[in-house]
């Protein structure tokens, strides 16, 4: 009996061990750039780095307020919402469109599995043709370019998720609605659209979370600063200065609270968000 | 202006769905279309050179050392990231199907890392593996070892940066296989003990066969995303030290944007886009399934 109590107190004690070792490596990254983008220059720069900040100073702050990051800040706001609109205002429709009608030649199987596809695909592949096509149209340097851009994350992905969301609205409620004399559009927007509505929150709110991270198109297609968005200006401050990690934190962790307070409403929702589908 | 409305009754599913197809045929469609017209040109914008070469590009691409060792770390990189993070994501997945006190404030905390935007991951790891100043090293010779050169180093650099791979998307594959194991019914379990199976065994033969498609689709989509990798590399080690850490990704960026080598930055990005479709079109028939 007590050896039976022994080797289950010992497992209690190695699941503890355990998660113990896993969420320190989780967490400590995060902890590292929260505490330095708080420390002096001289309490990281150093041989011996302070694992906590003895004094803390807000100077890192002050410093890339300073220096005008908020115009990435900006840019990216304005990139984020834009692709994320244009892409909602798109895919609703289309995914209304194919959940509810017929299509002649298999049109809404084969458009459905090219976007699957489309999305599987790498975007360096995409990269050079639309650059040319950016170019021909005067938008490359241009945050509109980018909101073009970045419908090939956004669409694709917007469909898909829309899609099982409009599904899952019973269609009874819309006969009832052709029944006392609505026409579609008003179907579709009087009842549709506030049923869908927590779904289409929740698909915006990771098309926000995709473009705002999102960067080698940034990177391609937009080459002059004052254009940047956050992310790009991230790789310029990691790849020119070597040891400027306070304000480099600072800036990494002003860049992600937005998307860390988006993200803390969709986590329900995370796995159909990420991984698109399947039960 | 009532023909119009009768059309558009009759026609309803293609206005619906007519945006989304001509912007996806515009930015898809014709775009691989013209990346691989420009495959088979000799196509250089800054020295404004177009001429027709046939399969010449793709022949040269392989007798291309840099092209060569891309493609061979690329999939180093994928095969090693995505094994192990399914396998770590299995064994978190087990853990936080346990019931402990603190697993709904702890949950949340695990999927942390992937929201983080690439770059600022970068910038936290970037500085943590600095030679002289990073946190790493300084531990190491705190505890009496030798410091590592871990982004510096001809055979350690890709490992390095599969590190940080593997720190932001274990949670994704956690999250698959979480939802995997809470859809085993508990009376299955049951069942098997009633039987005298426990533990491994328990395991074995009751939640690995259970798991299967769970884990098969954590292994397709982690290895799809990880073929692309192009972030990191740009962010932590540019493709060196040599081509120690140069992928398919940043061989195309190389050859196209920096050389303007578009045409055979092209037939690099031909392979690269049959490759990922091969494994693409695996995972596209497992959704289609769940869908049906």
């Amino acid at each position: 009996m007590n050896i039976w109590r022994a080797t289950r107190l010992a497992k209690r004690a190695l699941f503890w061990a355990v998660l113990l070792s896993v969420m320190v490596f989780v967490l400590f990254p995060i902890y590292w750039m929260l505490t330095t983008s708080f420390k002096e220059p001289l309490e990281y720069a150093t041989r011996t780095p302070s694992w906590f900040p003895h004094r803390i100073t807000f100077q890192h702050y002050r410093e890339i307020w300073k220096e005008g990051a908020y115009r990435y800040f900006i840019n990216t706001v304005l990139v984020s919402l834009g692709s994320t609109l244009l892409s909602l205002g798109i895919a609703f429709p289309a995914a209304y469109g194919l959940a509810r009608f017929r299509f002649p030649a298999k049109l809404d199987l084969i458009f459905l599995l090219w976007v699957l596809l489309v999305r599987m695909a790498p975007p360096v592949v995409l990269a050079i043709p639309l650059y040319t096509t950016l170019q021909g149209l005067g938008l490359l340097n241009k945050l509109t370019g980018l909101v073009i851009a970045y419908q090939v994350y956004t669409l694709p992905y917007s469909i898909w998720m829309l899609l099982r969301f409009v599904r899952d609205v019973p269609i009874e409620v819309e006969e009832a609605a052709a029944i006392d004399g609505a026409s579609r559009l008003r179907t579709l927007v009087a009842i549709v659209l506030p049923l869908v509505g927590p779904g289409l929150v929740a698909t915006a709110i990771f098309a926000v979370i995709m473009t705002w991270n999102e960067f080698i198109y940034a990177l391609l297609f937009l080459r002059r600063p004052e254009v940047f968005t956050l992310p790009i200006h991230i790789s310029h401050f990691i790849t020119e200065y070597e040891v400027l990690w306070g304000p480099l934190m600072a800036i990494g962790i002003t860049s992600s609270l937005p998307i860390l307070i988006l993200s803390g409403y969709v986590q329900k929702h995370l796995l159909r968000g990420f991984a698109i589908s399947f039960k | 202006m009532r023909a119009l409305g009768r059309w558009g009754r009759r026609h309803a599913n293609l206005l619906f769905l007519l945006p989304a197809l001509i912007l996806i045929v515009f930015l898809t469609v014709y775009p691989l279309v013209r990346v691989f017209y420009l495959s088979l040109y000799r196509y250089n914008p800054i020295r404004r050179i177009e001429r027709f070469v046939g399969l010449g590009n793709y022949r040269r691409l392989f007798a291309d050392r840099f092209f060569l060792t891309g493609l061979r770390n690329t999939f180093l990189f994928s095969v090693g990231a995505t094994l192990i993070e399914v396998l770590l994501g299995l064994g978190l997945a087990l853990l936080f199907n346990a019931k402990f006190r603190g697993r709904k404030l702890l949950l949340p905390l695990v999927i942390f890392p992937m929201m983080f935007s690439t770059m600022v991951i970068c910038a936290i790891w970037r500085s943590m593996y600095h030679y002289d100043y990073g946190i790493f090293n300084y531990a190491l010779r705190t505890a009496g070892f030798q410091p590592v050169k871990w982004l510096i180093s001809q055979d350690l650099a890709l490992w390095s940066v599969m590190l940080v791979d593997i720190w932001q998307w274990t949670p994704m594959a956690f999250l698959i296989l979480l939802a995997g194991l809470q859809s085993i019914p508990g009376e299955l379990y049951e069942a098997a003990r009633v039987d005298g199976a426990t533990g491994a065994r328990l395991f074995r033969h009751v939640t690995l066969p259970l798991l299967r498609n769970h884990i098969f689709l954590a292994l397709l989509l982690r290895s799809i995303d990880t073929f692309k990798i192009f972030d990191k590399v740009y962010a932590l080690t540019g493709g060196g030290p040599g081509t120690a850490t140069e992928t398919i990704s940043f061989y195309i960026y190389r050859e196209g944007f920096r050389y303007f080598n578009m045409g055979r930055a092209s037939a690099a990005a031909v392979v690269m886009f049959l490759a990922v479709s091969v494994v693409s079109f695996i995972y596209i028939r497992q959704v289609w399934r769940g869908e049906g």
